[in-house]
């Protein structure tokens, strides 16, 4: 059974008279322990996808399933519970707290959790990405590849099934793209986690299992 | 970190408080607003309680009396022994003092005269306060006099003085009730004006000026009717018109300084929203993490609180700092500004300005809550 799931999926936006269809008719499906990438040039759909898959947005048709349960339906406050208990995030621009340490911005998805500590995991994860010793720094003390390890810590907090990487290396360079890259990928095996990235990087697609291309709202394999 | 761990456990606190951290600058000039409204209402509140207490102190003295005198339908000139006996039966509850009074000149040993008013009264220790000698309790023989007329005369206690071919011991010096040397007073016995029949006032001195308004009521309801004034009664009364005139002066006061935080509270309702803006793209954050919108919500609405309690209470302490001021300066006891009734302005100003910030924090927090992490993330 697969982790995430699409059937038929599709997105439309409408603004005025115009409506554009930003997916059409896609079936995804990504399972526990591979990385697939999904790549495609600008306006492909590729975020829109990625929000649909992480519970940020609600397609027009088709359905979306999680662990076998189908959330196409599931409401806001349903999506966010799905969001804190089963999935991670890492953006591009990594989006770390600033005025949070590094531990801080790694317990920050769980904060508002007072029934278990995390603690003991946030400085585990941050240990695992090389950070043991940075754990009371704030991201301006970082650098971009140590904000991304701290943002992959967070987006592992929960204990995820799903990570979801949009750019992760986007904003880093050549070499410390492939270091974030091979922990991605490390993780993805220590936590047995599906990892949907998307990117047109040609880089992190040779990390990937499996690619899917996105042209125009329509997948391509 | 002792301080960091224990907000740990209050995450909307811990975040509130690392938010307003941020921008220090833009944080401190909306609790300034915030103080300037707190220290206006305080300050305006305590000083209209400085000034009530300063006009009731001074006012103290005149307001619990009632005076009677012979009405404009009278037969009589004057009020009668029946009338008086009427009084003391109606009003039980105070002392009633009738008083007979003429006008006599008085010739010193040494040739100096003095003109005075004569008073013959026989309680004359409830109306007047000695400055020297006893207070007798009933005057029955002896004199007093006020103390410009004793010394122009060069009158001591004990010294003689003849009002109307009678001689009387001067046993105690009074305060002239004459503010400006128009003469002085000589009290007597009444039955030193025994050809005098009728008494010419009667005081009446009640607790308190709310009590002698209502002897004064009742008196003139049982003497006088719409047509028939018996008797004149009057009362200071003003007590409750003077009150009246601060409740109302402090109701303007307390509004001018209701303005100052109305403004104050716009002033963080438009910080709280230009931080939300700002910060759009890290509440999408928050929210696709799975941070819920109540969270968010509490997250914000707290900060607008921390605000609105840091100004609040900086604005109190400043307040208590003027109000000491203010009652120097006004009453002359600066730790009357501690007392409830002055006091209880800085709990309504810090009330009222974490109030205010909780309902200016209320729009930009649902406003932030409620927004679409997609949205947001968009920035």
């Amino acid at each position: 059974m697969s982790v995430v799931e699409l059937r038929g999926v599709g997105k439309r936006y409408e603004s005025g008279a115009e409506t554009i269809d930003a997916l059409k008719d896609v079936d995804f499906t990504a399972d526990r322990g591979e990385m697939v990438t999904i790549t495609g040039p600008s306006g492909s759909g590729k975020s829109t996808m990625l929000n649909l898959i992480g519970l940020l947005d609600e397609p027009t048709e088709g359905t979306v399933s999680l662990q076998g349960r189908n959330v196409t339906d599931f409401g806001e406050d349903e999506r966010t519970e799905e969001r804190r208990s089963a999935l991670g995030f890492v953006f591009q621009d990594f989006h770390l707290l600033p005025m949070l340490t590094a531990v801080e911005n790694v317990e920050l998805p769980s904060m508002w959790d007072t029934s278990v500590d995390r603690h003991d995991r946030a400085v585990d994860l941050l240990r695992r990405v090389g950070l043991g010793d940075r754990l009371t720094h704030t991201p301006d003390e970082l650098s971009g590849g140590q904000k991304q390890r701290v943002a992959i810590a967070r987006s592992l907090i929960n204990e995820p099934e799903v990570l979801l990487a949009d750019e992760p290396t986007g904003n880093l360079d050549q070499d410390t793209g492939g270091t974030i890259l091979d922990e991605i990928t490390r993780l993805k095996a220590e936590e047995d986690l599906a990892v949907v990235a998307i990117t047109h990087d040609e880089q992190l697609v040779e990390y990937a299992d499996r690619v899917v291309r996105l042209v125009d709202g329509v997948t391509r394999t | 970190m002792s301080v960091a761990s224990l907000l740990w456990r209050f995450p909307s606190v811990l975040m509130a408080w690392r938010n307003l951290g941020r921008n220090r600058l833009r944080t401190a000039l909306a609790a300034l607003g915030i103080v300037i409204g707190v220290v206006a209402i305080c300050s305006l509140g305590m000083a209209t309680v400085a000034i009530e207490q300063q006009a009731t102190a001074q006012l103290g003295d005149l307001t619990n009396e009632v005076t009677v005198s012979s009405g404009p339908d009278s037969e009589t000139e004057g009020v009668t022994e029946e009338q008086v006996a009427e009084m003391r039966a109606i009003v039980t509850d105070a002392r009633v003092i009738p008083q007979k009074t003429n006008r006599t000149t008085l010739e010193a040993r040494n040739g100096r005269e003095a003109r005075v008013s004569v008073t013959g009264v026989t309680d004359a220790n409830a109306l007047y306060d000695l400055t020297t000698g006893p207070a007798p309790e009933r005057l029955q023989s002896g004199a007093l006099i006020s103390n410009g007329t004793a010394e122009r005369l060069a009158l001591e206690p004990g010294d003689p003085v003849e009002y109307e071919g009678r001689i009387y011991r001067i046993r105690g010096f009074i305060e002239s009730e004459h503010a400006f040397g128009f003469g002085g007073d000589l009290v007597v016995p009444v039955s030193g004006l025994a050809d005098q029949r009728h008494y010419d006032t009667v005081t009446i001195i009640a607790a308190d000026g709310d009590a002698a308004g209502r002897i004064g009521d009742r008196l003139d309801t049982r003497f006088n009717t719409e047509e028939d004034e018996e008797l004149r009664v009057s009362t200071f009364g003003n007590r409750a018109q003077v009150g009246g005139f601060l409740d109302t002066l402090s109701l303007a006061l307390l509004g001018i300084g209701g303005i100052s935080l109305v403004v104050a509270s716009v002033a963080i309702l438009n910080v709280m929203l230009m931080s939300t803006v700002e910060r759009r793209g890290e509440i999408g954050v928050l929210r696709a993490v799975g941070i819920r919108r109540g969270e968010v919500l509490r997250m914000i609405l707290t900060e607008a609180t921390l605000l609105g309690a840091l100004g609040g209470l900086v604005g109190a302490l400043v307040s208590l700092a003027t109000g000491m001021v203010l009652f120097h300066v006004i009453t002359g006891d600066a730790t009357a500004a501690l007392g409830w009734a002055s006091s209880r302005y800085l709990v309504y100003g810090f009330g009222f300005a974490v109030a205010a910030s909780v309902l200016s924090g209320a729009y930009p927090a649902w406003k932030a809550a409620n927004e679409s992490p997609v949205e947001a993330l968009r920035g």
